[in-house]
């Protein structure tokens, strides 16, 4: 029940920033911690620990149908993305309506980069030559392999693709990924991107509490020039351990009758 | 070929490392949809149990037929202890702490809490449920996990299972390249004495990586009516 009740809440929390996102106002002070109910312990920064990114870390600020980039900071588009961008009818953004097609309405997996921009927590833990990458959201994880292996040439595109890092001085860790599929948008927003997509990743631990994120997406067969999206932060949610949340299609589909068609202007 | 055999079983195992399961293993000799246990291993159920058990409609077994129910059609997460009885692969990494085990199949893991602690009370049920291990020996890892939903099923021949449903599993690192495994489920409100799974082999596979394996919905719709629907058909006339 208690999940249940987290996730009708977070949902409600991303009709409510879709809201926000329509009329325009900004709140800066809306993070997740309130929105969830959960309080942290107010920690004081420490130093970062060298070359270590373990915990649960949650994104600060933007919470719900926060979208990768805004729409005026998405590059032009290639006539091929166009036709697969007017093809899609997103729940969230200034193209939001009722009744959409958004493929994760059906359970279909989020993937990646869009699972990054969620308001549920991740945790990294570092294993011998990788790091692990969880996400509360749809109970998924990657590894980033740390070895010193490159991106495989030909991978097969997959759903979370295919990430490698490396550390730069003692407190970035930097990850190269591809090998994605197209079935995923970048966005609730929609926005799509292709094959060829590839992801560079700057995770800098700033302080103990602290990583400072950037990540950018080189996708030539669908944008004219890469996609920066603005610097995040995340923070250390010590004492919590992420909990699992499935994507059930059963229940998503109670829930978008439910809630998210009633909050969506008619268009 | 008597020698042959006998030089293959001899062939040298190294030793088992010491409380150490890491890597990428595989059972020995099973086939996909293979039950927790078979039909006559399985105690009788409880008058609930058999309620579930009758409203099952399982696409594979004796009870098999077209037009099933089974949740993992419309890609509902398989769950635990079913999806350990899978032809994939599924790995083991050790960290301070805790073993990740990650599945092949669903893209799936579960943590299991290796720092002492206690399997937690009250807690929301879960697909995957709550594990804590522990080590007997150098070479068992002995897991205990509950709190899962009751909505899986043990196995694609159906039976049901309750939110009280217990697992106990041991993996005994028999040697280098092999653990033995044993599963025993208990749930009293759903069968009147213990499952007790037939003793498995599981093969290291050092030179396999996992791929990544998801249900996606309306890929397995679409398997559902061009391949698996029609085979059942066929195969239950």
């Amino acid at each position: 029940m208690r999940t249940g009740l987290l996730r009708l809440l977070i949902g409600t929390a991303a009709v409510l920033s879709a809201a926000l996102i329509f009329s325009g106002v900004t709140r800066a002070q809306s993070t997740a911690q309130n929105i969830s109910g959960k309080q942290f312990p107010a920690t004081k920064p420490a130093p970062a620990p060298k070359r270590d990114l373990s915990g649960v870390w949650q994104l600060e600020g933007d919470i719900g149908a926060a979208p990768i980039a805004p729409d005026a900071q998405i590059p032009p588009m290639t006539p091929w993305a166009k036709t697969r961008f007017d093809a899609e009818k997103p729940g969230y953004g200034a193209r939001g309506a009722a009744g959409g097609n958004d493929p994760i309405l059906q359970c279909d997996p989020i993937g990646f980069p869009r699972i990054m921009m969620m308001p549920t927590p991740q945790e990294f833990v570092q294993a011998p030559g990788r790091v692990l990458q969880f996400w509360e959201r749809e109970h998924e994880w990657r590894p980033i392999w740390i070895d010193g292996r490159p991106l495989p040439e030909d991978p097969d595109p997959a759903w979370f693709g295919y990430a490698i890092g490396h550390w730069e001085g003692d407190y970035t860790l930097v990850v190269e990924s591809t090998g994605f599929n197209e079935k995923t948008w970048l966005s609730p927003t929609g926005y799509p991107h292709s094959e060829q997509m590839r992801i560079l990743e700057r995770y800098t631990r700033i302080d103990h509490d602290t990583i400072a994120y950037d990540l950018t997406i080189m996708d030539p067969t669908a944008y004219t020039k890469p996609i920066v999206t603005p610097h995040r932060i995340m923070k250390l949610r010590p004492g919590t351990e992420i909990p699992e949340s499935t994507c059930v299609w059963s229940q998503e589909n109670e829930f978008t009758e439910r809630i998210r068609n009633p909050a969506t202007p008619k268009k | 070929m008597a020698i042959l055999i006998i030089l293959t079983f001899a062939a040298p195992s190294h030793p088992a490392p010491q409380r150490d399961i890491s890597g990428l293993w595989h059972y020995e000799g099973t086939g996909a949809s293979e039950p927790i246990a078979p039909d006559p291993l399985i105690p009788p159920m409880t008058p609930w149990a058999k309620e579930k058990f009758d409203a099952e409609k399982p696409g594979y077994g004796p009870r098999r037929s077209p037009g099933g129910n089974d949740p993992i059609l419309h890609c509902d997460p398989m769950g635990f202890p079913r999806i350990l009885f899978l032809n994939t692969p599924f790995e083991f990494v050790q960290v301070q702490g805790r073993i990740i085990q990650f599945f092949e199949h669903e893209h799936e893991y579960r943590t299991i809490w290796i720092d002492g602690r206690s399997l937690p009370t009250g807690a929301d049920p879960t697909w995957y449920g709550y594990a804590i291990g522990h080590w007997e020996g150098d070479d068992t890892l002995v897991v205990e996990s509950a709190g899962f939903k009751d909505k899986t099923w043990l196995g694609s021949t159906g039976y049901p299972h309750s939110e009280d449903m217990r697992v106990t599993e041991r993996y005994r690192r028999v040697d280098q390249d092999t653990i033995a495994y044993d599963i025993t489920v208990t749930d009293p409100k759903a069968y009147t004495a213990p499952i007790v799974g037939p003793h498995r082999i599981m093969k290291l596979r050092p030179h396999d990586t996992m791929v990544e394996e998801i249900c996606v919905r309306s890929e397995e719709k679409s398997f559902a009516n061009r391949i698996a629907e029609p085979a059942v058909r066929k195969s239950s006339k």
